[in-house]
């Protein structure tokens, strides 16, 4: 009977699970697997690493079990956990076998959980914000098209304060133009741009692939939150008129989906 | 003599009383404003009584203007979706708590005012809803002054404070009459400025303070006055008057999100 070893992942919330995991699988992309565990139907972490890694293998946790019964042939699995995963919670498949286990945490951070529980502890990065009750909220946008101005004055908002203290913001969304764009924002870190993810534009409807919002806070105000996104998507007839503007400019061999 | 010019209020009764001490401070002999009385801020009527009563010259803004004709803005007056749906929302407030007095007010004021060499509009002389920022580039910055055969042209509109020499310009035309050769013509013009004097009501300059410029005809001197106010009371008001609360959010922080229009500069062809 084949085993699969498997790498978990664990870690507090920004402080960088999925970038060591990238690291860790970019030069074995092809004998590689990920698995995310506790994002739910909120696949940010999967979409943006089959997107940005080629030739990495990307499972829902859904088909885990399934997974194991008839594993492919490839050896390299990483299972990612989300924060609020209990650790002693977690059973896995018989024919798995933990490899190592692995807490990404902010320097200087004791956490007698993840260090009692890993085999290896990666110094991650330090959020300037310490949340005593952090609570996590979601939302699926998939299908959604947002007006990308809208979205840059929204995504501050959201991580200037204005909803709540944020600890971690992340998300994919697809925009006017076709492009799906990846959004990051770790409190106490340098602000970045959103990051384009290697997708073919989507220039025919509404987009048949992932996109959400994932967000790590206290006080949120999830009702202003989820109406303020709703106010930065468009309706059917802005979405044609923009798909149309672009297909327009497209040159010969662009890829559009 | 000293002249206090002021713009864009947007229902903010705490700041406007706050700016009227400041001038009261600086010994003005006038008092100029350059529209936009109402929109965003919870105390629209009383923004108007207060001008009204002390009997300020004031030109119409794009909001006073969208109120009176309903709202028509063109697109270049939202720089987003959302922007736009937050201004609706405004708009639909503003409009439903406005007194009728108040709207026959804003109805008659002038577009432009003058007074000798100077010239008070609220966006740029063509229109209430075109922005002149510090960067429109100077060839647009120079015709829009000449417009107006004014020497120093005071707006608002932007919500951030400005004063822009055009130092000796030229113009160059290049003409062509039917049956005759072209022919360049050259128009030298003297020094002009465009002073933007900010806003009172809706700060965008990172801080939520007031401003608002004082012009000395004696020695032409600006001051781009900054006057400090408890906009805590005026983002408390927002809320409870029923107004999104993240204009109390943005209030407080002196930002907005205009001047981050894909092409703020373009020119309005409303």
């Amino acid at each position: 009977m084949q085993t699969l070893e498997i790498t978990l992942v664990t870690g507090s919330s920004g402080a960088g699970k999925t970038t060591w995991i990238q690291q860790q699988i970019r030069p074995i992309a092809d004998t590689a697997i990920y698995l995310s565990l506790g994002s739910d139907e909120t696949a940010i972490d999967a979409t943006y690493l089959a997107a940005e890694i080629p030739g990495l293998t990307v499972l829902p946790v859904t088909h885990l079990a399934n997974f194991s019964e008839q594993p492919p042939d490839k050896h390299v699995i990483y299972l990612e956990l989300g924060f609020h995963v209990d650790l002693t919670s977690l059973i896995l498949p018989d024919k798995m076998v933990v490899h190592r286990r692995v807490a990404v945490l902010p320097p200087g951070t004791r956490h007698p959980e993840c260090h009692d529980w890993a085999d290896l502890v990666v110094t991650g990065v330090k959020t300037s914000v310490a949340l005593q009750q952090p609570h996590l909220w979601r939302s699926v946008l998939s299908g959604q098209v947002l007006d990308l101005a809208s979205l840059n004055t929204f995504w501050y908002e959201l991580t200037h304060g204005a909803y709540g203290t944020i600890q971690r913001a992340k998300g994919i969304f697809d925009v006017a133009d076709g492009r799906s764009l990846y959004f990051d924002f770790v409190a106490g870190l340098p602000e970045t741009t959103h990051l384009e993810l290697n997708l073919p534009l989507w220039l025919n409807g509404r987009p048949d692939r992932f996109s959400g919002i994932e967000v790590v806070g206290e006080m949120l105000d999830q009702e202003a939150i989820a109406q303020t996104i709703k106010e930065c998507c468009l309706n059917d007839q802005a979405i044609a008129y923009y798909q149309q503007q672009i297909k327009d400019s497209l040159e010969p061999g662009d890829e559009v989906a | 003599m000293k002249i206090a010019v002021m713009s864009c209020i947007h229902g903010n009764y705490e700041a406007l009383n706050a700016v009227l001490s400041d001038i009261d401070d600086q010994n003005a002999d006038k008092v100029y404003c350059l529209g936009d009385l109402v929109g965003y801020g919870p105390h629209p009527n009383a923004v108007v009584e207060m001008i009204r009563a002390l009997d300020i010259p004031t030109c119409q803004g794009c909001w006073d203007e969208d109120i009176v004709e309903g709202l028509n803005a063109c697109e270049c007056s939202y720089p987003s979706v959302l922007a736009e749906k937050r201004g609706k929302l405004a708009h639909d407030w503003t409009n439903q708590v406005i007194h009728p007095e108040v709207r026959e007010y804003l109805a008659q004021l002038p577009f432009s005012l003058r007074d000798d060499n100077l010239c008070f509009v609220h966006g740029s002389p063509h229109n209430q809803h075109e922005y002149l920022l510090p960067e429109v580039n100077a060839f647009v910055a120079m015709e829009r002054v000449l417009a107006t055969g004014a020497d120093v042209l005071f707006c608002g509109h932007t919500h951030v404070p400005y004063v822009r020499s055009l130092d000796a310009g030229q113009l160059q035309i290049r003409v062509k009459v039917t049956g005759k050769s072209e022919a360049n013509m050259s128009f030298s013009a003297p020094l002009k400025r465009i002073v933007n004097a900010g806003s009172v009501g809706e700060p965008r300059h990172g801080r939520p303070n007031a401003t608002y410029v004082i012009y000395d005809t004696n020695d032409d001197q600006i001051i781009l006055r900054e006057v400090e106010y408890d906009y805590q009371k005026t983002c408390a008001a927002i809320i409870e008057k029923g107004l999104p609360p993240i204009f109390a959010w943005r209030l407080a922080r002196g930002m907005e999100f205009a001047e981050r229009a894909d092409d703020p500069t373009h020119v309005c062809e409303r």
